[in-house]
């Protein structure tokens, strides 16, 4: 009893003392800051860049930008994936987001619904930071006419074939066209491969380089409607083509969620094909004491292309400044600047591929000619479709789709009922 | 320092939900005073955990019912307008909610009577006397308990995996129990037993940690009496050891049955629901509406249904707990 | 005595049975944790032929501010322990020794708050945080972990105070103590299993909790272990290894904590019982 009653008081007050201690410092450290240098405005900047992206990012690129910009200071934070989109909203509806984030683009238009995000269209010199990116990372910050955000990276998937199996295929380069596709993975899967095709799972970002290269399309132009689309014929010839893969075996298990991964099965040589982004081979290739060597043992190539040419699924993220922001001009500067030729070549050294054009196609920028590669293949590559009711609507996509492959709905079916679905959600 | 054994009379109180059936006629103002007093005496002690329940817990609940009845909007100073009940209307066309709710009353069913089973039964074996390396076994037990949520679930996802690489497979295939490897995952019925496996394995430490806190407090000298009375090994523990771990029990049951409604990563981080769908919970179906659909009225309705449901549930449970007297 | 030793063979073959099933998912997990590069999940023939090194263990350690974490989470994770047995012990012990109107009500509320799921209690709490002023601060945290933790900890002991005998609060009643005294000389030691056994719970629940602590923490240098944890996670690609031997880490402290209050609290309980007896 003794010894309870003196652990609880000795440890209380060693706490307390300690903790009043940490309070006090972390006080005076956040006062410091703001009467130390007395007009700076310190910019709150949540960001989820890797490790080597983070080094560029507090090494180069902060210190650039506070020198151009004395009276700015950034704070920058990097927050985990797991659980981001509730920090966002906790952050939001109490009051305490951040200036700016660096947000997965399919975020933008549901946030900018919400009410949570800054329009940014009538910022001093929008219109040229507008004309001097990419227009389809640009378009998936649009929502009801007004720009929430600015493309600060981009990325696509495109095609990465296991060099022995293509080998054993019979083709020396990689396949050009979906006939060539279909008959390489028929000819790999008869030599003993796991799977041909190895579409990474049922949801979108997985099937749509399929679905639009074999000439499916999801929308109108202006992402207003799904029926007509979606289910056009051209749509549900796509995904009776997809599904007569997986028929005939030529599918890797993991369309449905099975194993071995994409990477796994890419590595031991059990894949043909998969298709990802420009990460496989900075993460895989910078893997200290790997025997994989993902440059040598893969050729990569274009999503081949079908009756809808080659297209695939664009991805990246997007600079936005939250409402309730106290410091919009500010944060628009960093934006704005964030874009220009400068910052983007620093960025592009971690490997992330710059949304400014005349950066992007220096070929002093991107001297690996994979990475040139995805550059060409963001020609062609189309956003998920940008309306803030993705989510819910690519739930109900994704579980046809999952049908469709599993055999357990025809496409026709799968495809009306998901426009439907769709149509109607997005009335909401 | 032992708790004697003490006679079923002398309480001082009554439980308050039993009417005082001799006061009737007695003026009212003199029982508010008496409420009163009672509450002065009290206060000093309940004030800080009442501070703390209304503050983080009743009014945040609160907010959560109020807001189950609004389209509600997270933006501060915006508009929520009420809907009445249409959140809770629009759940039962909602196919994704028939799912949830069997998915999440089977998981209830399947795991709650095994995990209350194993977890006594291997409380009652590490407090059997001859037992050495007791501490050892309660850690070794209570090591799944204490591994993060996400990291474990990644972990039974990896031992589950199809095909000949996951462990799981890779074993029963060398064993010989099965020819081919399973698709844990991919299929309804098997998925839903990999949720339910890792449920179980990851909270059966908790309830053998409380069985054993129980048994701990189960007084010697009703042993001894029971055994001058001829009751020992199995007698024994059917009227000494069943009887006086009964309303443990009641509690046990209660936090069983509140886990088991409560499944959420091991669905979400294992099969996102998936095939189909066919494996959602409500709790999983809870989060995505809120976070992923932005629909919190919805999300909230879903939440107060589910907690009333819980509450009934326990309802007989809990009725013994209020008359915990059992020394 | 025959019957006795088969009897200890069967006992001890369901422990064992029951060990195994525990724990062989740890020892794949710290298995894994040997191999190099587990950007995919390692292959059972790669896990049992790696050979065992604590490369992992090195590189998660020097990564993330992992070691500062560490420090920040337990020192979290040990006031809130405090902080949270102690309210719990104060609220059960007022809903076990008095009686008021309005007591079963009141239990019955906090009963019903802990079955109703909010995923978005968060917002109003974190907007209570916010008015004391105290975002960004331990405070913050513990305020919301004591605060918001005594509902569960009230339920579990109140079951446990239960048990303690009245007669013996009428020795302190003659020698003219208190309510308080009461408390103190005879709830609280009297229920050390119970108070031990909650303790662990609190450090553990505490030590793992990932969520708040990123929504009130908004400074890197003072963030908690299971955001360390989770940072190891990457949005396309992550090193399992590295995971687990991170986990493996975060668990060691939980684990001795749990050895020293079952040692210190809930078998001296036994002990003392068995001593007497």
């Amino acid at each position: 009893m003794k010894l309870l009653n003196k652990l609880i008081a000795g440890v209380g007050i060693s706490t307390l003392l300690f903790a009043t201690g940490c309070t006090g410092g972390s006080s005076e450290t956040s006062s410091g800051s703001d009467g130390g240098s007395k007009d700076k405005v310190v910019l709150d900047y949540w960001h989820t860049y890797s490790d080597q992206e983070e080094i560029i990012l507090n090494e180069k690129i902060k210190p650039l930008f506070e020198k151009e910009h004395p009276n700015i200071e950034l704070k920058l934070t990097r927050m985990p994936y797991e659980g981001l989109k509730q920090q966002v909203v906790a952050g939001v509806s109490g009051g305490e987001a951040p200036d700016l984030m660096r947000m997965d683009i399919v975020w933008v238009s549901e946030f900018a619904k919400m009410g949570a995000l800054q329009d940014l269209s009538g910022f001093e010199g929008f219109d040229e930071v507008k004309n001097s990116v990419f227009e389809s990372p640009m378009a998936t910050n649009l929502y009801e006419g007004k720009y929430y955000g600015v493309p600060v990276n981009t990325n696509t998937k495109i095609a990465i074939y296991n060099k022995e199996l293509l080998e054993k295929a019979g083709y020396s380069e990689a396949p050009e066209t979906m006939e060539q596709l279909v008959d390489a993975s028929e000819k790999a899967v008869k030599a003993g491969a796991k799977g041909g095709i190895a579409i990474g799972g049922s949801f979108s970002w997985a099937f749509l380089p399929y679905f639009w290269s074999l000439g499916g399309t999801m929308t109108n132009e202006d992402y207003t409607k799904f029926d007509g689309y979606l289910n056009s014929p051209e749509s549900i010839a796509a995904v009776e083509e997809i599904a007569k893969w997986q028929k005939d075996g030529l599918v890797a298990p993991t369309v449905l969620g099975g194993e071995p991964g994409t990477w796994d099965g890419m590595k031991n040589n059990e894949y043909l094909m998969i298709d990802d982004g420009p990460w496989f081979y900075s993460i895989l290739g910078n893997e200290e004491g790997s025997k994989f060597k993902p440059e040598e043992a893969t050729v990569s190539g274009l999503i081949p292309a079908g009756p809808g040419g080659s297209s695939s699924v664009i991805g990246g993220e997007n600079l936005v400044t939250f409402a309730g922001s106290e410091h919009p001009e500010e944060a628009w500067t960093f934006a704005k600047w964030m874009l220009t030729d400068e910052p983007q070549r620093l960025m592009a050294e971690a490997g992330l591929i710059p949304t400014n054009k005349e950066t992007a196609n220096d070929p002093e920028v991107i001297q690996n000619p994979i990475v040139q590669k995805y550059v060409k293949q963001l020609e062609t590559a189309l956003p998920r479709t940008p309306v803030p009711q993705w989510s819910e609507i690519e739930a109900v996509i994704n579980l046809n789709f999952e049908k469709v492959m599993r055999g357990e709905m025809d496409a026709k079916k799968a495809l009306d009922d998901a426009a439907k679905k769709a149509d109607s959600l997005l009335q909401q | 320092m032992l708790p004697k054994v003490k006679n079923e009379s002398d309480h001082n109180q009554q439980p308050v939900m039993t009417p005082k059936q001799k006061e009737p006629k007695k003026p009212k103002p003199s029982k508010f005073m008496k409420g009163l007093k009672q509450w002065m005496q009290v206060f000093p002690f309940l004030f800080l955990g009442l501070t703390g329940a209304s503050v983080f817990v009743i009014y945040p609940l609160i907010k959560g019912i109020v807001m189950s009845f609004q389209d509600y909007n997270i933006m501060p100073g915006a508009e929520s307008p009420f809907v009445g009940l249409e959140n809770y209307a629009k759940a039962f066309s909602d196919p994704a909610f028939r799912y949830a709710v069997r998915n999440t009353f089977l998981n209830t069913v399947v795991t709650v009577p095994i995990n209350w089973f194993l977890g006594l039964f291997f409380a009652v074996l590490i407090n059997i006397q001859f037992v050495k390396y007791k501490i050892t076994f309660r850690t070794l037990y209570y090591l799944p308990i204490i591994t993060s949520w996400i990291v474990v679930a990644f972990l039974f996802r990896y031992l589950f995996a199809d095909g000949d690489n996951g462990l799981i497979n890779y074993l029963l295939v060398q064993v010989g129990i099965i020819e081919e490897p399973i698709s844990w995952l991919q299929n309804q019925w098997t998925a839903m037993i990999v949720i339910w496996l890792f449920h179980i394995w990851k909270t059966v430490g908790w309830t053998v940690v409380i069985y054993l806190a129980a048994l701990q407090g189960i007084p010697k000298e009703l042993y001894e009496a029971a055994s001058i009375d001829g009751a020992n090994g199995l007698k024994a523990f059917r009227f000494v050891t069943i009887p006086m771990l009964g309303p443990i029990t009641a509690f046990v049951i209660i936090n069983l049955v509140m886990g088991a409604f409560n499944i959420f990563p091991q669905v979400y981080f294992i099969t996102n629901g998936g095939p189909m769908g066919q494996t959602e919970v409500l709790q999983s179906m809870i989060y995505k509406q809120a976070f992923n659909n932005f629909n919190f009225g919805y999300s909230s309705a879903l939440g107060v249904m589910m907690g009333l449901t819980i509450f009934l549930i326990t309802l007989t449970q809990q009725k013994k707990l209020g008359k915990q007297r059992f020394m | 005595m025959k019957g006795n030793i088969f009897a200890k063979i069967i006992v001890y073959a369901f422990l064992i049975l029951g060990l195994v099933v525990f724990i062989t998912p740890f020892i794949y997990m710290v298995m894994t944790t040997f191999i190099g590069d587990a950007y995919s999940l390692p292959r059972p023939n790669e896990v049992f032929t790696a050979v065992p090194n604590l490369d992992n263990y090195e590189t998660v350690w020097n990564k993330n501010n992992f070691f500062r974490y560490f420090m920040n989470s337990l020192l979290v994770a040990g006031v809130a322990t405090v902080g949270s047995v102690f309210l719990g012990a104060l609220t059960a012990y007022s809903f076990v020794r008095f009686t008021f109107p309005g007591k079963e009500l009141l239990f019955r509320v906090f009963l019903f708050t802990m079955m109703i799921p909010l995923v978005l209690a968060i917002v109003p709490q974190f907007t209570v945080i916010k008015n004391l002023g105290l975002v960004n601060t331990y405070w913050g945290l513990w305020l919301l972990y004591i605060g918001g933790g005594v509902v569960g900890s009230t339920f579990f002991l109140r079951g446990f105070f239960e048990t303690v005998p009245k007669e013996l609060e009428e020795s302190i009643l003659m020698d003219g103590g208190g309510n308080w005294t009461i408390f103190r000389r005879i709830y609280l030691p009297l229920s050390k299993p119970a108070l031990g056994t909650m303790a662990i719970f609190a450090f553990s629940g505490t030590w793992d909790e990932y969520f708040v602590a990123l929504t009130i923490i908004k400074d890197e240098a003072m963030r908690t272990l299971p955001i360390a944890l989770m940072m190891f996670q990457g949005k396309y690609a992550s090193n399992w290894s590295w995971i687990f031997a991170a986990s493996i880490i975060a668990i060691l402290p939980v684990i001795i904590i749990y050895i020293v209050f079952q040692k210190k609290f809930v078998q001296s309980g036994h002990t003392d019982g068995a001593v007497k007896g």
